[in-house]
């Protein structure tokens, strides 16, 4: 092994170097990994969690394997739909990587932040409009690391910790304060948190490898919900002749996550739902991979083709079991399985051209292939113990078919696209770029939208004197609309006379105008050196999102269930400021501090008409200039807004210290203005039976939800508290000691790296829960649908070796 | 290798795909309208769909029983919104109720007609028996469902094509159906064939036949006054014709998972009939309270005897006699109506040769009171015989000029059509 000298500064220069690069002008839009501390817990967007302004990322559960929800600029009618996750790329190929909905595990929790470079986070139009439909919500771009120069290198790295509830107080736990028995049954003492990763990398001529093999376990904190990952991974750049070149990218992955019984299978159960859990199942299995093949070829100094195909692959599989003690003597059980696949060719020609010695172009024209294909099949069944079952049996067969249900399902979606983009650059000054996207999709009968865009960049440096930059975008983007309805749909009823005839009859009819929904987007930015060592950048963006599809019920003469229309719109827009200081660079002591906030605002610009005969009748108390993500209630028999469930403002703080040989960072996470409401869990009332009237007791606040039971009957929901979603989270810290110096002597080790790293540490809120960000859709319902399992702390102590 | 040379290769890989078929996908899980009815047995499907929206829209919520004889209070439909419907609070927030006053599913039953109809006209595979059967039953849904939505709401908009939502008054609309049924009438076999060519009495049974649309043509004739058509109708078709070319029309009680459909529409469980109710509709002596009834003297109460518990009849052969006593009645051929009744009347006591042109009306409703019940046509013919005050009391005459015998709109119907509520139900 041919190793290059020892220089012992070299590793703390390199980190300095690199955040040094993360407070550059562009420090908003991309996040070196190794510049900011990662966290103990699983999924890459806990790396970004409070590090990008206007990037949120709300940690609704503590069950190891769940995805943070991630929010950029993203809007849609049903906030809590997945249609507002940011298109997520790796190395430019995209992944998938919104969770299973069979087993929720986080395909966001294959990668580890030693294998990431860094991670770009696209939101302007005249770049986000380069791909179009697939990232009407923002993209963010995972880099991987490539190797470095020389024949080998190795990069260990291991932590080990433990989870921990802080002041655990069940009267605070959204599950367990109505059933603190459960409780002591179900969490632990705190659960191991283990990590061991090893990269091996090198490049030459011949091109770069790098590859490495990972292992993370997460015991979580409530017992039996361990969650494992391992993954394999490979970069490897080898180039073919000097002017053509095969670049490889596979990342394998094995994810698990068992069950358990409490606050997970089912939380509309009735009380107790906790015991001892005897023979309880849930085991959740993905085995998932990604793998890339891009060619490159270089005719000349102006012409470039490359050519990239990419498979992201997640299978996903679930088998549970509920014993009988906890179903009232009945057992019951589900295997099932959701296997998806994303399938894309990137081919596109660069071509670079300047006119004279001002103004230059740099062209890209490209196609794109993509498809989507989804397979889901379950099957589950109970019984009855009487009817011979056996807790000791653990899958069950239905003696017909009312006793097990099979179900499967197979969706299929394609997408072509051609795309140009034209960016013109005259003086160094001046940036110009535009964008024309063609989509076509296999969801419409009209398959194509044309999505143009244009952003103006200038420097203003050099004429005013001024360092100032300025930039204006406006373009238009799409978002998918689902599903496929263009063709209508027939459905059967059901055997008529003697078994022989099955009728068929349409479930509804063809909808030929089937579209995306258009999102129009104005960007404007100025970035500026205040001082020296201080850049700030402050965005605004405007958002219309227009024409979205939904279903109008038809009880009536056209004689269907309902139709498909289109119509609506909603707004966003917002402002985010990022501050990136350097306050002290020198030998042994540096500072360095990154802070953001984002102020966004979503509203309704316009509803369809007759809104409560629509699949969005659920928006129908809203009107014109509320929220989308309003809070509503009840209040004396009258609809009213009584909050939002979406922050005023939300940011995160990140401060680096080093002095010698230890650094210290910590990165906070805030939001403040959004509202939670919580359920009562003992409110719950017939209507006709409290005169139709609430509250009813005094220590009832006068807010209620109303709906109506199996029987028809008006049942009032009581609403115990509207609270105050505010919060300041230390999210992230470590300390760190590099064993430069002693290890002068020691000439095979580059670096060695002793830390101490916590997630969660101290949060500080109002909110009467354990985490304020533990409902997805702000409303703590009675049965705690969409509110998560609490989040705990974790502390662990690690090592880092870089041979 | 010169860019050049790579330019049409770089252009036939970028035009490959961009073709609009490579861009169609052809579902494996679900059936897409287009391209579907390739073969007569796929049509029959779409055919058997209109009957089970048919028997979704008269049976869903016992519904046929509480636009009929229910209503009225001659049967007694066990369920708990019963009281409500028997004091005509027809407005009421139940959610049973309110579902009743709701039309859609008839316009089902029109809207898969109209495919249906679409289907028949384009596709060319068809052997002309073929053609003719489900045009013909196309037809005579869409006819039987206009006619329900007329009896029971009063005036209805239309679902043609030509003038959708067109608002109907109640000729208009029966006329509408009645020209339907007409044509349909030209067309449907007296006898139904099986899958092997062979006549089959139970698919005749559950089908339309020429029986049938002929015995609804004649109610549809009736309603709107047209006596004469309706007698020229009647004695034209079943004349002369053998007696087992007759026919009666029911809905085929089949598998459906749609739990608001009872398995068994008329079972004993839920519909009887109280015994004064039947002393008073059924003398004594009258031999039908037998062959119809299992009376429960315990219970007070009796049940229907179902020859076919699998088929709820809805026109049955036994009406024939009846439609043509009373065509022949209202076209003064007094004579020739009194034999009919006499013959269709067989197990009463009266002797219905003293019968007048006065008091022939009374008898014929008490006839036909006695020997559909259980088909929900009651509140249709006290309609129709202007009737309503004298068996419902809760309306006085004036309140049927005003409308209350016709049923409420349901909420969604006024707020998506615009509609407004007769003169009676909007005052409720």
């Amino acid at each position: 092994m041919k190793l290059s000298p020892v220089i012992i500064w070299r590793p703390i220069f390199l980190f300095i170097a690199f955040l040094g690069m993360a407070a550059d002008i562009y420090a908003q839009d991309t996040l070196k990994a190794d510049s900011v501390v990662t966290a103990n817990r699983g999924g890459i967007e806990n790396i970004l969690s409070g590090n990008i302004a206007g990037l949120r990322i709300k940690n609704w559960s503590g069950t190891p394997g769940a995805q943070a929800v991630i929010n950029l600029r993203g809007l849609s009618l049903d906030p809590t739909s997945k249609s507002t996750m940011p298109l997520i790329l790796v190395n430019g190929v995209p992944l998938i990587a919104s969770p299973s909905d069979i087993n929720g595990l986080n395909p966001l929790s294959y990668y580890t932040a030693d294998q990431i470079d860094r991670i770009e986070v696209i939101r302007e139009i005249d770049r986000l409009a380069a791909y179009g439909v697939q990232a009407p919500n923002g993209a963010i771009n995972i880099v991987v690391k490539e190797g470095k120069p020389g024949a080998i290198h190795v990069n260990a790295n291991a932590f080990a910790g433990a989870n921990f509830l802080q002041n655990m107080d069940s009267g605070k736990d959204a599950f367990y304060n109505f059933n603190t028995g459960a409780r002591h049954a179900v969490y632990g003492d705190g659960g191991f948190i283990n990590a061991q990763n090893l990269i091996v990398d090198g490049s030459g001529d011949y091109g770069s490898y790098l590859f490495g093999l990972t292992n993370h376990q997460d015991k979580g904190y409530i017992k039996g919900t361990d969650f494992g990952r391992q993954s394999l991974f490979l970069n490897a750049r080898y180039n073919i002749t000097k002017k053509f070149s095969a670049h490889f990218y596979n990342n394998f992955a094995l994810a698990n996550r068992n069950g358990r019984y409490a606050g997970e299978f089912n939380r509309e159960m009735l009380l107790p739902v906790v015991n001892d859990e005897g023979f309880m199942m849930d085991k959740n299995r993905n085995v998932a991979v990604l793998s890339s093949m891009r060619l490159a070829y270089v005719f000349n100094d102006a012409f470039k083709l490359s050519s990239v195909a990419s498979l992201s692959y997640d299978a996903s599989s679930r088998d549970a079991y509920v014993p009988s003690d906890i179903l009232g003597g009945k057992i019951y059980s589900l295997s099932a399985t959701l296997k998806r696949q994303l399938i894309t060719l990137k081919t596109s020609l660069d071509y670079l051209h300047s006119f004279g010695d001002d103004l230059k172009l740099n062209m890209t024209i490209g196609n794109e292939l993509r498809t989507n294909d989804d397979r889901l099949t379950s099957v589950d069944g109970s019984r009855s113990l009487e009817s011979g079952g056996s807790d000791f049996v653990k899958v069950v067969t239905g003696y017909n078919a009312s006793q097990t249900n099979a179900f499967s399902n197979h969706d299929v979606e394609k997408i072509v696209s051609f795309y140009g983009t034209w960016q013109w650059n005259y003086k160094e000054d001046l940036d110009v770029n535009m964008v024309l996207r063609a989509d076509g999709s296999s969801l419409y009968q009209d398959k194509w939208a044309l999505y143009p865009s244009i952003g103006v960049h200038y420097d203003l440096k050099r004429i005013l004197n001024v360092p100032v930059k300025a930039e204006v975008a406006y373009g238009k983007t799409g978002m998918l609309s689902r599903p496929d309805v263009y063709r209508g749909q027939l459905s059967a009823y059901g055997d008529y006379f003697g078994g022989n005839e099955l009728g068929i009859g349409m479930l509804y009819p063809a909808f030929a105008d089937a579209k995306s929904v258009d999102v129009y987007q104005l960007d404007l930015g100025l970035a500026f050196r205040v001082l020296p060592r201080l850049n700030i950048a402050i965005n605004y963006f405007n958002k219309d999102y227009k024409n979205f599809t939904y279903q109008r019920y038809q009880p009536n003469i056209r004689g269907v269930d309902y139709v498909f229309e289109t119509g609506g719109s909603l707004g966003l827009s917002g402002f985010e400021l990022g501050l990136a200081g350097k306050w002290f660079d020198a030998r042994n002591f540096s500072w360095i501090t990154n802070f953001n906030i984002a102020a966004y605002q979503n509203k309704v610009n316009t509803l369809p008409a007759a809104i409560n005969n629509t699949s969005i009748a659920y928006l129908g108390n809203l009107s014109k200039g509320d929220a989308v993500t309003s809070l509503t209630a009840y209040e004396a028999g009258k609809v009213k807004v009584i909050g939002n469930s979406e922050p005023e403002a939300f940011g995160g703080l990140n401060n680096t210290i080093r002095y010698k040989n230890i650094s210290a960072s910590f990165t906070a996470s805030y939001a403040w203005g959004g509202k939670v409401v919580a359920e009562s869990f003992n409110s719950n009332y017939y209507a006709d039976l409290v005169g139709n009237t609430f509250p009813v007791k005094a220590t009832e606040t006068p807010y209620y939800y109303s709906s109506t039971d199996v029987n028809g009957r008006t049942t009032y929901q009581g609403i115990r508290a509207v609270e105050h979603l505010s919060f300041i989270r230390l999210n992230k810290a470590a300390l760190t000691y590099h064993f430069g110096a002693a290890l002068k002597r020691v000439v095979a080790i580059k670096d060695l790296q002793l830390f101490l790293r916590g997630d969660n540490l101290i949060t500080i809120t109002k909110y009467g829960g354990v985490n304020p960000e533990e409902n997805i859709t702000g409303v703590r319902r009675k049965d705690l649908g969409l509110t998560g399992t609490p989040l705990p702390s974790s502390l662990v102590l690690g090592l880092k070796l870089v041979l | 290798m010169k860019f050049c040379r790579l330019i049409p290769v770089i252009m036939v890989v970028l035009a490959l795909p961009s073709c609009k078929d490579s861009l169609t996908i052809e579902p494996d899980n679900k059936t897409v309208v287009n391209g579907y009815y390739d073969s007569a047995q796929k049509i029959e499907q779409a055919v058997i769909g209109g009957y089970v929206d048919l028997r979704r829209a008269l049976t869903a919520n016992y519904a046929w029983l509480w636009y009929g004889e229910a209503r009225a209070g001659d049967l007694q439909v066990a369920v708990d919104y019963q009281q409500t419907i028997l004091d005509q609070k027809l407005t009421s927030d139940n959610r049973f109720v309110r579902q009743l006053t709701d039309w859609g599913y008839f316009y089902d039953v029109i809207r898969d007609a109209n495919e249906l109809l679409d289907v028949v006209n384009n596709s060319g595979f068809l052997t002309k028996y073929q053609r003719n059967l489900y045009k013909g039953e196309a037809l005579a849904l869409k006819s039987t469902a206009y006619f329900y939505l007329a009896r029971i709401w009063g005036s209805i908009p239309s679902a043609e094509k030509t003038d959708m939502g067109k608002l109907l008054t109640n000729q208009e609309a029966v006329t509408l159906a009645s020209t339907f049924a007409t044509e349909a009438k030209g067309i449907l076999p007296w006898m139904l064939l099986n899958d092997d060519g062979i006549e089959s009495v139970a698919i005749t049974n559950v089908r339309f036949s020429k029986s049938a649309i002929t015995t609804l043509l004649a109610q549809q004739q009736l309603w709107l006054g047209k006596t004469q058509e309706a007698y020229t109708n009647l004695t034209g078709t079943f004349n002369n014709v053998p007696a087992d070319s007759l026919s009666s029309f029911g809905i085929s009680s089949g598998v459906d998972r749609r739990t608001e459909l009872p398995a068994a529409p008329l079972g004993a469980a839920v519909v009887s009939l109280g015994l004064d109710r039947l002393n008073a509709i059924y003398p004594s002596g009258d031999t039908r309270r037998t062959s119809m009834f299992n009376i429960n003297t315990t219970q007070n109460k009796a049940t229907l005897i179902l020859k076919d518990a699998t088929i709820l009849e809805l026109l049955p052969k036994r009406e024939i006699n009846l439609l043509i006593a009373e065509a022949a009645w209202r076209t003064a051929r007094l004579d020739e109506a009194k034999t009919s009744l006499t013959r269709a009347a067989a197990g009463a006591t009266e002797n219905y040769n003293a019968l007048t042109d006065a008091t022939f009306a009374d008898a014929l409703l008490k006839e036909r009171r006695r020997m559909l019940i259980g088909t929900g046509q009651r509140v249709f013919d006290l309609i129709r015989f202007g009737k309503v005050p004298a068996f419902i009391t809760a309306f006085s005459e004036e309140d049927v000029q005003k409308g209350a015998a016709y049923w409420p709109l349901s909420a969604s119907s006024v707020n998506s059509n615009s509609l407004k509520q007769n003169t009676y139900w909007s005052t409720k």
